[in-house]
């Protein structure tokens, strides 16, 4: 306050001016300048200022995670967890609560479209609030479409006809695969950015060849005392995070046992390792020899014969290759050793490298010595869902690449592409883009005009998924086996058609053996078919004695999901008898730096439509809208990069140009980047805003077939240009920017 | 600086103008909030009288004030149910039409808009009102809206505040003391 106007006139001036502003706002209504609409045509069930809640499945990834989804007035207002689902108990990530602003995107498919491959699908300058916004705007109506899809079932040899299709949902791939297997068109193909790095491949060949079994482990972090992870970013994206992060919740409250500790191996700290009580920042590739080495140390502090393989590893020589000290590595393996519930946990860009597999049965074998399978805090193989018999593998980007060779080599005229993306998902290295142009036909079911409906001769938009029935079988992440119901909860808001209901449609133009391969009325009766057998199971969640109750029971509740464990002890004994190889891996490329592409947190491969998840600042850095490339302080000032500079990143497959995050908590040999933007269409709050890191990844696979994404060195040049990053950090905070004294 | 333009206002041509300039912008805000205070018209004269007088009971157009805190405006459908199979209606079409007030219901459900009705009856936001108690109490709708066989255009017999709702939740308690309380606390409708 100044001399001249004191505190006490001041509080007398704002008390009169609070007083003048009570009363004359008074206590009525805020304002009668109010309008009401009605319905047009209302539903029975619904009541004016009632809301309305429907129990769906979240489609922004696979995990397969409940929703209750709170309507008014017939408009989706609000999507939180089912707290019913065993899976995800009521919570959802970032991602689940931005799922609305997919069903509200301005920049929807919204009719079906016979296309020119290469041409715009919406004008990112025009209007999308005015009703005659004319992007991706339908110019055939439906029943041509189903025509189109029914001719090319028709007109083509079985053999020639493919579907590649998303991680989710579910029962489309199901009718999709009973089509093929009556028909004998090739086996639907899935794929998924996210699988590709999380490495499931990988994960699930190593656990077929320590326990001779196949399915997808799964890891009890809740249970745990002392969580040691090798890259699985488990808290991000990675496999089911949601279930994850309840799992280190458990792990570490501490009410009913100890705060457990948790110990993240990586290179880059990600915003997983940001919570672990130590980060060990080993050279990328010798993550099997440090986990060996760890399981020698750990055996010769119990006391125990070291066994064999973790007989071969030299702990001296690990530490140096790896960059850890001897006596870290000691007391890792003591940690390890004495506490009596250890959990080793492979994953992510540990794996994505050429000697993945043996990283991740090094990383499984330190369960085998803890001898935590099948207790609480350890290994299991998760629980089958319920109407399925064995765990269904995405393909591996090996496989991919067989996928696009195919197409390349003409032996697939028509390809029908649902809940994919691969023209952005895929490495450009694999050359999908190129392979597109030997494939007479594709036709493309996206709902959003993403850059593989770009090259699409025909899109038929299938709804959102707030507006689809479906299912999706939880892979893992739940004790119970759970098979997670969707309904819809708005009417669709644009002419889009659900893809079962095309594809059903379509088999019956066709005729003959498809006709009766998908003998159903509509999509619901093709659900209902697929659920019908669970009414005989028993230990379900509900019981119903005919199949109406028992679908109302399944749309009401969100699915239907066992009351029993229904995970399987792995057969570890001849997990510590086989010899696994402690060599490092082999980079690609003859740069400098090793590279690690990881997920973006916030918006993983499909999040970038969304503007509340551009606007969700990056854990780690912050940094909002764009994409970055992150170096260790010491390694750019000896390169001369400040903040912002954009550097030139070279690999044997690419070269990207990014801003320059400085980023204290990564090696000084290593860049990081994050995968998520890059988009050149996905709509006007995804295009042209970053850069893609697959575009710099090649063709390199480890044994499993999985990519090595993270088996790249890459060159870095300073280009001399700024380009601004925008993050919620204050540099001058904290770093001191422009204050002078830059730290 | 301020100090001079305190001790000027202080003086009695000072105390003048800050009381003039007061009352400036008080009838200048008073006049702007009962801007806010006064409806926009009706799309619709709507003749409450006429559809009352046909013996149809409130809660057919309004179900919901029997089922949920918010009375509800009838969809055009249920409207038009009846309405498509009354001649005036259709007739209202025709240029020289006696019946001009179904005009607009006849454009809306051919272009499939939608009317934008006036709430007559609000309460504050801080106020929780429920249809559904009152009407479970054995209100009937006209204790409070008045009688409707008389109204075109619903228009409010009294104003709905705090006042009103005490007054009859004292006389519905009586000597019940328990039920007073309840009636009267201030959790019963702020919450």
């Amino acid at each position: 306050m100044s001399k001249q106007f004191s505190r006490r006139d001041f509080l007398k001036l704002a008390g009169v001016g609070a007083a003048t502003t009570a009363i004359l706002t008074g206590c009525g209504p805020a304002s009668r300048l109010v309008r009401r609409e009605p319905y047009l045509q209302m539903p029975e069930y619904t009541y004016n200022g009632l809301s309305t809640y429907y129990a769906t499945t979240c489609r922004e990834c696979a995990a397969g995670c409940g929703l209750v989804v709170r309507t008014s007035q017939g408009r989706a207002i609000k999507a939180e967890g089912n707290a019913n689902n065993p899976l995800n108990l009521g919570k959802t990530c970032a991602r689940g609560q931005a799922t609305l602003q997919g069903l509200y995107n301005p920049n929807r498919v919204r009719g079906a479209i016979k296309h020119k491959r290469g041409d715009r699908l919406y004008d990112t300058a025009a209007d999308p609030f005015n009703d005659e916004f004319p992007d991706a705007a339908s110019n055939m109506d439906w029943d041509a479409a189903t025509q189109v899809v029914a001719e090319s079932l028709k007109n083509n040899k079985p053999e020639e006809i493919a579907f590649l299709m998303g991680m989710a949902p579910d029962h489309l791939f199901d009718l999709a695969t009973d089509l093929a297997n009556a028909t004998g068109i090739t086996a639907p193909v899935r794929f998924g950015a996210l699988s590709m790095f999380e490495s499931r491949a990988t994960l699930n060949k190593a656990a077929q060849n320590l326990f001779g079994q196949s399915g997808l482990p799964f890891f009890d972090v809740g249970g745990a005392q002392v969580v040691f992870s090798f890259g699985a970013n488990f808290l991000e994206t990675w496999l089911s995070p949601v279930s994850y992060t309840r799992g280190f919740s458990a792990l570490r409250e501490g009410k009913t046992k100890l705060r457990g500790t948790f110990v993240q191996f990586e290179a880059r700290m990600s915003s997983t390792a940001g919570k672990a009580d130590e980060w060990v920042a080993l050279r990328p590739g010798t993550e099997a020899m440090v986990a060996l080495a760890i399981g020698r140390l750990a055996a010769e502090s119990l006391g125990i014969t070291t066994p064999k393989v973790f007989a071969d590893v030299d702990p001296m020589d690990a530490a140096s290759k790896s960059g850890i000290k001897l006596e870290t590595l000691e007391h890792l393996a003591q940690m390890f050793a004495n506490s009596n519930g250890a959990l080793a946990i492979p994953g992510g860009a540990a794996l994505g490298q050429s000697n993945g597999l043996a990283v991740a049965e090094a990383v499984l074998a330190l369960n085998a010595l803890a001898g935590n399978f099948g207790k609480p805090g350890g290994v299991f193989f998760s629980a089958l869902a319920p109407n399925q018999t064995a765990y269904q593998q995405p393909a591996s980007a090996q496989e991919m690449a067989d996928f696009v060779q195919k197409m390349i080599d003409g032996k697939i005229k028509v390809l029908f592409v649902h809940g994919v993306n691969p023209v952005f998902e895929l490495p450009a290295a694999l050359n999908f883009m190129g392979a597109t142009k030997s494939v007479s036909q594709i036709i493309s079911f996206a709902t959003f005009p993403d850059e593989t409906a770009v090259e699409a001769d025909y899109i038929f938009p299938d709804h959102h998924g707030l507006e689809s029935w479906g299912y999706q079988r939880v892979a893992t992440g739940s004790k119970e086996s759970v098979l997670s119901g969707a309904q819809p909860v708005v009417t669709p808001f644009y002419d889009t058609r659900a893809t079962a209901d095309v594809l059903i449609a379509a088999a019956q133009l066709a005729g003959g053996k498809f006709a009766s391969a998908l003998p159903f009325k509509d999509e619901v009766e093709f659900l209902q078919s697929k659920i019908a057998p669970l009414m005989s199971e028993s230990n379900g969640f509900f019981e119903a004695a005919d199949i109406n109750t028992f679908a109302a029971f399944f749309q009401q509740y969100g699915g239907w999901w066992k009351t029993i464990d229904g995970r399987n002890v792995p057969n570890g004994a001849n997990a510590l008898n086989r010899s696994i190889s402690a060599a490092e891996s082999k980079f690609a490329g003859d740069g400098k730096f090793f590279l690690v592409p990881f997920v973006s947190p916030t918006l993983a491969e499909a999040g970038a439509n969304k503007p509340w998840l551009q606007e969700l600042p990056d854990p780690t850095t912050t940094v909002m809208w764009n994409t970055w490339v992150e170096i260790n302080p010491a390694t750019a000032d000896e390169m001369g990069l400040a903040d912002n500079d954009v550097v030139q990143i070279t690999s044997d497959a690419g070269v990207l140009e990014l801003p320059v995050y400085r980023y204290p908590a990564i090696r000084p040999d290593t860049i990081a980047i994050p995968f998520g933007q890059g988009h050149t269409a996905y709509g006007r709050y995804a295009e042209k805003r970053g850069a893609n890191p697959t575009d710099l990844i090649g063709q390199n696979y480890n044994e499993a077939g999985d990519l090595a994404f993270a088996g790249m060195k890459v060159k870095v040049e300073k280009t001399g240009r700024k380009q601004a990053l925008s993050r919620l950090e204050s540099l001058m905070g904290v770093y001191g920017v422009g204050l002078g004294e830059e730290h | 600086m301020i100090k001079r333009i305190f001790d000027w206002l202080k003086q009695p041509l000072g105390l003048i103008a800050v009381g003039i300039a007061f009352l400036a912008l008080f009838s200048f805000a008073a006049y702007g909030i009962s801007l806010t205070q006064t409806s926009p018209a009706q799309p619709i004269q709507f003749p409450h009288k006429t559809h009352v007088g046909l013996g149809i009971q409130c809660l057919y157009c309004h179900p919901g004030a029997a089922k949920g805190p918010s009375a509800g405006i009838p969809a055009q459908a249920k409207c038009w149910a009846c309405h498509n199979q009354i001649q005036k209606t259709l007739d209202s079409q025709q240029p020289d039409t006696q019946f001009p007030l179904l005009k607009p219901l006849v454009a809306s459900v051919k272009s499939q808009s939608r009317l934008q009705w006036v709430p007559v009856a609000q309460v504050p936001d801080f106020v929780q009102f429920n249809h559904r108690a009152h009407i479970a109490a054995g209100q009937n709708c006209e204790n409070c809206h008045g009688d409707m066989s008389k109204q075109t255009v619903a228009e409010n017999p009294q104003v709905f505040n705090m006042g009103f709702c005490l007054n009859c939740h004292k006389k519905v308690a009586g000597e019940n003391h328990d039920l007073l309380v309840k009636l009267t606390d201030c959790a019963t409708c702020h919450y």
